[in-house]
């Protein structure tokens, strides 16, 4: 019961198609992720943004309570913006001044940037090279 | 210093080849020539079929395979693997040594002065 | 010290420059002497890289402070074992072992095979060279372990998330699986470059495959694990790029270890395989480069240092290379094997393939996203779980079931009537578990029941196979059980130890999905002698204490535990303060029942001046069952891997019968 010719690259193309629709169809609908702005970009941007920028100034407030309070400021380039960050959640062992982090949130009508709880991640800092994590 | 050292062994490392055989009878690399890789891939071909012979018999002992898929697979496997012995016998015939010993064993003791 | 490392790293260069021009002039001109000559100098090269790597470690070792590397990753006061795994805590010290993990496997991989394949191995050596060649320029030229400042009077300290016992493992078995790849890669090249299509560079290859892929399963697993107990921030994988970096090449790899099961029965894909061998060592690049140059944010990330570039233009010259390699030789791999049923072995791989490099390039779409956005819309966008879990699930779920269907599915064609007969009682049993399950209340997750349920149809294939096996070899010689069990595996390592793989994946699917699918977890802030009840656990503040340690403050919170009234004693969660590297860490309660492999997961978020605390507590069923199936995994690895001195003498026989022997002057 010889097949004239091979089904597998029929098959190979249809489950590729399938593939590529799936995928198509997920982005589609749940979004392109979301985008990673720095507190000089943040200004008119609606809709949920994940915000990068350094740490500055002394955090005030519980972050488990009513919130804790922070300004954030643009990592690099010259006249730094900043940004005041309502944060509440669990906050990473790294989180301190001068460290970079990034909160996923939105940009509240007062000019607070309010965050969606337990979404703060921090990077280690440029100067101190020990807290590069291994690959 | 150690580092000259190093260096003074990388050299050496490297030339060694050279300073052993400063004047070799061949200097050639052999490569498969077209008949030889005929024959591998012929070679590679019987085991494969012959492989799959005794895969599907012991599949049909172990009961994996059912009297009927044993049936109506193992006739075109036994082809198979006629068809790869004929070309293997019809290739290795054209080769000059297959498996006589030794003329083998006489290339593992040149193979061993090489190196 | 550091003049001496520095000058043999430059010997390495010389070394490996030399290895890469010689040996391919070399293979190129049919040169013999020349060929021994350069594989000569890949092996050398192997020895002053170690030269290089023993004097950093002799630096760290002796608080050699005038390396900037050790001044940057290192004080007095760190314990030695971190000191040595220091080695690694920084970018320039990871270059220097991931090229030293890649000469010592170079130079095994050549000397092992000097006497065969001598066509074959002589290019092997040129791209192995290459490879090193470029991560030696870059410790020498662009990010060197052995710049010196004037010697402070101690050094920063290592990051205290990096003093555990993970640091010492987990780098190295990873970048053991990482490297490993580029030797069935260098073959693959080399049969390319020395246009053999037969099969001897995967022969050839097939346990150091095997070896890297497991290192690679192992240092991710040991990874997660340190991710659990130590960063603890209530999971073990988090989809972060660096993560996701390790991730990928092993499905590529997973992929790979299966198709060449193809090749070898039926002598097709050929073209596939080098594809895949070739994707799986750019992923690997690529998760270096990842991992080392910072450009994704990432918990993991650097500071975006200038090697970025250059590992860039090293992952772009591999591509071409491949890929150039593979158009060029194209004609000659095609094969007239065809595929004859879309019910067979054969298929099943082809899906398993299908699924596997689907999973993967998802993954690297979504882990690249944010660069690739930030380059074409001048916005960085950032991809999250939601997006990394459906595609897990949409491809991962079919995956599972495949595990438990292809090895049992016949060789090129399948009837219908066999497979009811071959999957009628593992599918009845994956039923009836699924009804038992949701009975216990597991629908209140349809992909952690759909998971749980393939889980059981593909431990019931295995157990059957097993059962069958025995059962057959009985029959046959009349051995008791355990011998028949036993010789069973020994005279079928890699189908039996494949299995047990299979099993360790089982297991690790069962775990991740219940300690993810049906987990739970409360928080609040507790004073003392208040409680937060979390999944059948009452879990109950008792007292706060500090201690000093070795190289920090511990405070630390004490909860007793109940479940059912019963008294399962205290747990204790806190952190610790760091003195000289100026840092907290979270220090996490794991309280593990060994019974139902279940966790209670305490973190003690913020302690708070006036004595409360505020928790986070989770219970993670099942999450043990992950840990386990590394070890499971590593057995059937080892069982795989065994030598196997019939099979070697089937295959010395071929290749001696080929001639595929040394160039003996009596010859020609």
């Amino acid at each position: 019961m010889a097949r004239k010719s091979s089904p597998a690259r029929l098959v190979i193309a249809l489950s590729v198609a399938a593939v590529l629709a799936i995928f198509l169809l997920y982005t589609s609908l749940a979004g392109g992720g979301t985008p990673s702005v720095s507190p000089r970009e943040l200004p008119g941007k609606t809709g949920e943004v994940a915000l990068a920028g350094r740490v500055v100034g002394t955090p005030t407030g519980d972050p488990h309570g009513a919130g804790m309070q922070f300004v954030v400021q643009d990592i690099d380039g010259a006249n730094k913006h900043r940004v005041t960050v309502l944060y509440k959640g669990s906050v990473p062992d790294m989180f301190r001044p001068g460290r970079d982090v990034v909160v996923t949130g939105t940009q509240h009508a007062n000019g607070v940037f309010l965050t969606k709880p337990g979404s703060m991640i921090t990077k280690c800092p440029s100067k101190y090279q020990a807290a590069d994590t291994p690959g | 210093m150690l580092a000259a050292a190093l260096v003074v062994a990388a050299v050496v490392a490297v030339a060694l080849p050279f300073l052993r055989e400063p004047a070799p009878a061949s200097d050639a690399l052999h490569e498969l020539d077209p008949a030889e890789r005929r024959l591998l891939e012929a070679e590679e071909e019987r085991d494969r079929a012959l492989a799959a012979l005794q895969e599907l018999e012991a599949d049909h002992r172990a009961g994996r395979i059912s009297d009927e898929d044993y049936r109506a697979v193992v006739g075109s496997l036994r082809r198979d693997a006629a068809e790869a012995l004929r070309t293997l016998d019809r290739l290795g015939a054209d080769a000059a040594t297959v498996r006589t010993s030794p003329l083998r064993a006489g290339t593992s003791d040149a193979e061993a002065k090489i190196d | 010290m550091a003049e001496l490392g520095r000058a043999a790293l430059l010997v390495t260069l010389g070394l490996s420059a030399y290895a890469l021009a010689g040996g391919g002039f070399a293979a190129w001109k049919g040169r013999r002497r020349l060929a021994q000559s350069a594989r000569n100098a890949l092996i050398a090269s192997f020895f002053s890289t170690l030269v290089a790597a023993v004097v950093l470690v002799v630096g760290f070792l002796r608080d050699d402070f005038s390396l900037a590397y050790v001044a940057g990753h290192s004080s007095k006061a760190l314990p030695t074992q971190y000191k040595l795994s220091a080695f690694w805590g920084g970018q320039e010290g990871s270059l220097l072992l991931w090229l030293l993990v890649l000469t010592g496997y170079a130079a095994l991989a050549v000397w092992l095979a000097r006497k065969r394949a001598r066509d074959l191995v002589v290019w092997v050596t040129p791209v192995l060279a290459g490879i090193a060649l470029g991560f030696t320029w870059l410790l020498v030229a662009v990010s060197s372990p052995f710049d010196v400042i004037p010697a402070p009077a101690d050094g920063a300290g290592l990051n205290p998330s990096l003093q555990n016992p993970y640091m010492v493992v987990h780098p190295v078995a990873l970048y053991l699986g990482y490297v490993g790849l580029a030797v069935p890669f260098a073959f693959a090249m080399g049969a390319l470059l020395s246009r053999r299509i037969d099969e001897r560079w995967i022969v050839t290859t097939r346990r150091w495959t095997i070896v890297a892929w497991t290192a690679l399963g192992i240092g991710q697993l040991l990874g997660a694990h340190w991710a659990y107990q130590e960063v603890g921030w209530g999971g073990y994988y988090a989809w972060d790029p660096v993560e996701n970096a390790a991730l990928m090449p092993w499905l590529a790899a997973t992929a790979f270890l299966h198709s060449v099961m193809i090749q070898e029965k039926r002598g097709m894909l050929r073209v596939w395989n080098v594809t895949l061998v070739s994707l799986a060592f750019c992923l690997s690049l690529f998760g270096t480069f990842l991992t080392r140059s910072g450009v994704v944010t990432s918990i993991h990330s650097f500071t975006k240092s200038s090697i970025g570039p250059w590992f860039l233009g090293f992952i772009v010259v591999a591509v071409v290379f491949a890929v150039g390699m593979i158009w060029l030789r194209l004609p000659q791999l095609r094969t007239t094997a065809k595929l004859e049923s879309l019910v067979s072995r054969e298929a099943a791989f082809l899906y398993n393939n299908l699924l596997l490099v689907a999973l993967c390039l998802t993954i690297l779409w979504g882990t690249a996203w944010p660069m690739v956005s930030e380059a074409v819309r001048g916005e960085t966008m950032v991809v999250g779980r939601p997006y990394f879990d459906f595609f897990l699930r949409v491809f991962g779920l079919p995956l599972l079931l495949l595990m438990g269907i292809g090895p049992l599915v016949a060789w090129r064609r399948a009837s219908l009537k066999g497979l009811l007969k071959t999957f009628a009682w593992p599918a009845g049993v994956a039923l009836a578990t699924g009804v038992i399950l949701i009975a216990f209340g597991a629908g209140s997750s349809i992909p952690g029941l759909v998971a749980y349920s393939f889980s059981a149809f593909v431990l019931a294939t295995i157990v059957h196979e097993f059962a069958r096996g025995t059962a057959a070899r009985r029959a046959l010689t009349g051995e008791p059980v355990p011998t028949a069990f036993a010789q069973l595996i020994g005279r079928n390592r890699r189908r039996y130890g494949g299995y047990v793989v299979h099993a360790a994946i089982v297991l690790l699917a069962i775990g991740i999905v219940g300690s993810s699918a049906y987990d739970s977890v409360t928080e609040g802030r507790l004073a003392k002698g208040q409680s937060l009840a979390v999944g059948g656990y009452k879990v109950t503040y008792r007292s706060l204490g500090e201690r000093e340690g070795p190289n920090a403050t511990e405070v630390r919170a004490v909860l007793g535990v109940r479940r059912g009234g019963k008294d399962l004693g205290t747990v204790e969660a806190g952190k610790n303060a760091y003195s000289v590297e100026q840092q907290v860490s979270n220090e996490v309660g794991i309280r593990t029942d060994y019974l139902t492999g279940e966790d209670l997961f305490v973190i003690a978020e913020q302690v708070n001046d006036d004595g409360t605390v505020f928790f986070r507590v989770f219970t993670k069923p099942l999450v043990n069952l992950i840990w386990l199936a590394g070890l499971v995994f590593l057995l059937g690895s080892v069982i795989t891997l065994w030598p196997d001195a019939r099979e070697e003498r089937r295959l010395a026989t071929r290749y001696a019968t080929a001639r595929e022997r040394s160039d003996s002057p009596a010859t020609t």
